[in-house]
């Protein structure tokens, strides 16, 4: 990864030992609450708040896990939430990765009027905080009749600015001489679309679908304004709802979180550098 | 094929241009649908009064919304609130991701552990982060029992959640946790591409780890550092599920009303859609602003790698 052999030799005992006393501090400020979680989702809530806290439990309470999918009135909701996160997530990621793709494939490697304002244009709005158009947002939706729907959650995140110039980016790397070839060989755009930009840009693509499934994942306050009906809330919404019901069993909470968490955390074990890499690519825009 | 060959160059480059086209199209018209048009929108609305669920149609107000808002001692909380917290959580977030990175790249193994393990908290999502952290900041909490550890007080209880600074400082102490090891990551990359030279003739120079820090590192990470800055200042103004979380589980909102928070209460809670369109354009103004000042400070001084 990174070099920097030099700088560690020749250093002092105590500088290691200080070094080292600083990251474990921040290691355990880091990983504590994470431990705490899984730790506290297979106990009974008295356990929970028992003091001193036992960061080992003594037996496991799989009861939880039980109380978070019933939910507080039994009637399941977490499947319905968990099932509603996950087709909006996938529909945005595959959406996303797909029409960013193909923008950003338009503006790397082709010659059009306009081009430069559909560029600024593009940057602009990537500056745009959700935050500041959710109001109006919501009531171009709700015109639009899509209040507790899928589509109401999904299709304001069809595609994003910053997806489009991520790609194209990626793309202008991207030899156009192989996409020539492929023209003079008589391929119609479509297929050198299909055949040749979509399998060699898989590497952004795989990034920018992590980012997006991500931030999908995690999206809160789109749904809170959009999805008012239990049937069609998500799992964020569901957690809320445990808070709100907290001192009714921590440990369930607990329980839920760790579920919740299920999906992204095997995406980030088997993905892990993607992750990383969808961080570095700032630093890499930057050169 | 054979046909565009027979109408010469200019045909293809047409036949080309509206290919381009055909590819940005469907973009444009959803982010013109979903994103230019909101914009426009909230500028528009923030001088109309208008109610969420009357059919009254909006009525014109000027800058009355504004007026009002200027005027509201909640407002000035909510600056107030915004302004302790995003100022709060970004100096904690670059100045901790820029020592961590410096001391993770002077380790010559467990970098890629150190690193993940810092990134960890940004995979789960932030309602998640905030349910944990509720739970630690509780009266017989984790939080109050590691301080009164330290600091000899046994069955103190600290009011995380309660007391108005302490759940300021709560929010950021989360906000910090989940989003430290993101801004390590793109540090360390940064100190990555300075050269490893420089070191070397510094080392040769009798130069102290203090001074190549500060002489080299900090230097010549600037464009980094401004990239963080930016990114994490608007990250921070943007913060919404972690004091909406807390104030759902019963703390005080008051001193953690930020502006994104108070949009939604004004919007979705009081049906005030003008006025919340005004606060979500003071917002912007704020970002834009500040994301304005970053890029005059930085750029009055170019960095050059030598």
């Amino acid at each position: 990864m990174i070099r920097r052999r030099g700088t560690a030799r020749g250093r002092s005992p105590l500088a290691t030992v200080l070094v080292w006393l600083i990251l474990g501090v921040m290691l355990l400020y880091i990983l504590a609450p994470l431990v705490f979680m899984v730790t506290a989702s297979l106990m009974p809530a008295i356990e929970v708040t028992r003091i001193p806290y036992r960061w080992i439990p003594k037996s496991f309470y799989w009861q939880n896990f039980w109380q978070a999918i019933r939910g507080n009135d039994g009637r399941f909701y977490f499947v319905r939430n968990m099932v509603n996160s996950l087709i909006v997530a996938l529909a945005v990621t595959v959406s996303t990765v797909i029409l960013s793709t193909v923008a950003g494939y338009g503006l790397a490697k082709f010659e059009f009027r306009g081009r430069r304002a559909v560029m600024l244009l593009i940057i602009g709005t990537m500056m745009i905080p959700f935050q500041v158009i959710m109001v109006p947002l919501y009531l171009v939706a709700t015109r639009l009749g899509m209040q507790d729907s899928y589509a109401g959650l999904i299709v304001p995140f069809l595609v994003n600015a910053f997806g489009v110039f991520l790609m194209r980016q990626y793309l202008l790397t991207f030899p156009s001489e192989i996409l020539d070839a492929a023209r003079i060989d008589g391929a119609s755009e479509v297929q050198i679309l299909r055949r040749i930009v979509f399998p060699s840009s898989w590497p952004a693509m795989a990034t920018l679908a992590i980012l997006t499934f991500r931030a999908q994942w995690d999206n809160l306050i789109w749904p809170l304004l959009i999805a008012q009906s239990r049937e069609m809330q998500t799992i964020p919404q569901y957690i809320t709802l445990f808070t709100e019901e907290k001192y009714t069993d921590e440990g369930a909470m607990m329980a839920a979180a760790v579920l919740a968490s299920l999906p992204i955390v095997l995406l980030f074990i088997g993905l892990s550098r993607y992750f990383v890499g969808g961080a570095r690519l700032f630093s890499a825009h930057k050169g | 094929m054979r046909r565009q060959c027979r109408r010469g160059p200019a045909g293809i480059l047409r036949r080309r241009a509206r290919w381009g086209w055909a590819f940005v199209f469907p973009t444009l018209v959803i982010l013109g649908l979903f994103s230019v048009y909101p914009v426009a929108n909230a500028f528009y609305l923030s001088f109309f009064q208008k109610h969420l669920l009357s059919t009254v149609p909006p009525k014109f107000i000027g800058f009355g919304n504004y007026l009002y808002l200027f005027r509201s001692p909640a407002f000035w909380n909510s600056l107030t609130a915004t302004a302790i917290f995003a100022g709060g959580a970004f100096a904690m977030l670059v100045s901790l991701s820029l020592l961590l990175a410096v001391l993770i790249s002077t380790r010559k193994r467990f970098q890629r552990f150190l690193q993940l393990a810092f990134f960890s908290p940004a995979i789960v999502s932030t309602v998640v982060a905030a349910a944990i952290w509720l739970l630690i900041f509780e009266p017989r909490g984790i939080a109050n029992q590691l301080v009164n550890a330290l600091a000899g007080t046994p069955g103190v209880d600290h009011k995380w959640l309660v007391n108005p600074g302490m759940l300021q400082v709560s929010t950021m102490i989360v906000y910090v946790w989940k989003y430290v090891g993101y801004f390590t990551i793109i540090f360390v990359a940064g100190i990555g591409t300075i050269p490893q030279s420089l070191y070397e003739a510094a080392r040769v120079d009798g130069a102290s780890a203090w001074q190549m820090f500060s002489r080299i590192t900090f230097p010549l990470l600037k464009p980094t550092t401004l990239l963080v800055s930016v990114v994490a200042m608007i990250q921070c103004l943007r913060t919404f599920s972690t004091q909406y979380l807390f104030v759902q589980a019963g703390s005080p909102r008051g001193p953690i009303d930020v502006i994104t928070l108070n949009v939604y209460y004004t919007a979705v809670r009081n049906f005030q859609i003008g006025r919340a369109s005004a606060l979500s354009i003071i917002l912007f103004a704020i970002m834009l602003f500040l994301s304005w000042l970053q890029f005059r400070v930085a750029r009055s001084e170019e960095v050059s790698y030598l």
